[in-house]
């Protein structure tokens, strides 16, 4: 074959590909904007405790045999604990089960207005301690290993530094903020001097999702627009689709927030960095993470603009564990846990970890 | 003959969304970043939260004239009923709080496969020292 022909046909296939690629746009995109929301969390699971905002899940096991140590997952309170379990193949959850673990999650439901003044007293000496009686309960077992994500990190922190004498086994931190000094524009928006975060809780009791939200996607203001024309070119690529709208699902149902809850966050960890600085007071017990001497994973992800890497990297140091380990990952805040990057990099280590230290 | 898949023209494309992506994103987060830009922000969500304050006292003086429950007057009904859910919460967890913890250790699983796994090291350690 002459090289002009090889040259030809190398047009006529590149011409071909772009024809049934902008045809399959055509088509797929009216079945995607006609599509209800795509469905979520669907390993099979029991509710075995709810209360008000708190959900507590036990999930069906999908193994013949299950480690010793029961693993109970705690949900950010900004956003749904789907994120865990988002479609089969993408689910943290599925892996983890596969992998023989007995899983359990608490997530979170919108707070009530009457629920408005919740405190970090309520999670971390209520919700939390109740759901890991629940837990040994449900499990028959006395040790119970704990997986933080994000703000679910540092409530679980809290809970561990405030219960020193907690049957917790293990625990793990997932991009949890630490010195929130270094929450980069965060700091800058809800600088004190101009964030009057009294009149915010005093006017609306329960801070809108939208707010929420806000506050994130003004980080990375680019990024839905540059997630809806990537949507759009890979339309004919079911998997990217399907994956991108289980994600645009989670981000678009971000919740609202209790205002004490808010009030406590922003003047005792934003403004005071009352955690860096075991100042912080819960409950009436002083918060110091040098008490904590369970085994401790925190996993970090490096371009994570939501919690930087500066902003957890003390954790490590602070905590009075002996056993402990830092993992460091590429990837973003969301990435981390869940999506491709986090079936190739961040489950399985956090397999080989927890499952060490799980009998 | 190994068949090549086929070159995708619209590789650059994405290229140049990741590109416009970074850079706005870069120049947004510059502009967000500075102290001025915080303090109008605030300042109009200050004016925002006052407009809604107002509004508030203007539809809650106008319920309570035509004699009807007012939004605070509901949350208020809704927060005794969460009251006594929560007193009924308190309740059950002492009860549980008293029945001692290592009751449940020791009865095993209440459902579910045996806690009898082992890590793939501890089986790999296990193997070694049965050919032993």
């Amino acid at each position: 074959m002459s090289d002009a022909s090889a040259s030809q046909d190398g047009l006529r296939q590149r011409a071909q590909g772009m024809i049934e690629r902008a045809i399959q746009r055509n088509i797929k995109g009216l079945e995607f904007i006609t599509a209800p929301k795509p469905p979520v969390g669907l390993t099979p699971k029991d509710v075995i405790y709810e209360r008000g905002t708190l959900r507590l899940y036990h999930y069906h096991a999908q193994s013949d045999e299950v480690y010793r140590v029961p693993v109970l997952l705690v949900m950010a309170t900004t956003n749904k604990a789907f994120v865990f379990d988002l479609a089969p193949g993408q689910s943290m959850v599925e892996f983890l089960l596969q992998k023989g673990f007995d899983v359990f999650v608490i997530d979170w439901e919108a707070p009530t207005p009457e629920e408005r003044g919740l405190t970090l007293e309520d999670y971390t000496q209520d919700f939390i301690p109740n759901c890991v009686r629940k837990v040994q309960q449900e499990s028959g077992e006395l040790d119970v290993s704990v997986i933080g994500y994000c703000m679910g990190g540092a409530l679980s922190l809290i809970y561990a530094a405030t219960h020193t004498e907690a049957p917790l086994k293990n625990l793990v931190c997932l991009t949890t903020p630490v010195d929130w000094h270094k929450m980069g524009l965060n700091n800058v928006w809800q600088d004190q001097r101009y964030f009057d975060v009294d009149r915010l809780v005093d006017t609306l009791g329960i801070i809108p999702a939208d707010f929420v939200a806000q506050g994130f996607e003004m980080q990375r203001p680019a990024q839905k627009l540059a997630g809806q024309v990537r949507v759009w070119e890979q339309m004919w690529n079911d998997e990217y689709v399907k994956s991108y709208r289980v994600f645009d699902r989670w981000g678009n149902e971000t919740l609202p927030l209790a205002g004490e809850y808010m009030r406590q966050t922003t003047k005792e960890l934003i403004w005071d960095n009352k955690l860096f600085t075991s100042e912080l007071v819960v409950g009436g017990k002083q918060v110091k993470l040098a008490s904590i001497t369970a085994p401790m994973l925190t996993v970090v992800a490096e371009h994570d603009h939501l919690v930087p890497y500066e902003c957890s990297k003390p954790l490590l140091e602070m905590v009075g564990s002996t056993d402990k380990e830092e993992i460091l990952l590429k990837g973003g805040h969301v990435s981390l846990i869940a999506g491709p990057n986090a079936v190739r990099r961040m489950w399985p280590r956090l397999d080989a970890w927890l499952g060490e230290r799980s009998i | 003959m190994s068949k090549e898949s086929p070159p995708d023209p619209a590789a650059n494309f994405r290229e140049m969304v990741t590109k416009w992506e970074r850079g706005f994103d870069s120049l947004a987060n510059q502009v967000m970043g500075t102290e001025g830009y915080s303090r109008s922000m605030n300042q109009m969500q200050d004016l925002q939260l006052g407009m809604q304050s107002m509004f508030k006292e203007f539809m809650t003086q106008n319920l309570t004239n035509a004699n009807m429950p007012t939004r605070d007057d509901l949350v208020r009904l809704a927060e005794s009923v969460g009251d006594l859910d929560r007193r009924m919460a308190r309740i059950e967890s002492l009860l549980e709080a008293m029945v001692p913890s290592n009751a449940a250790v020791g009865s095993g699983p209440r459902k579910g496969p045996p806690r009898t796994k082992k890590p793939p090291s501890a089986k790999a350690k296990g193997s070694k020292d049965g050919k032993k």
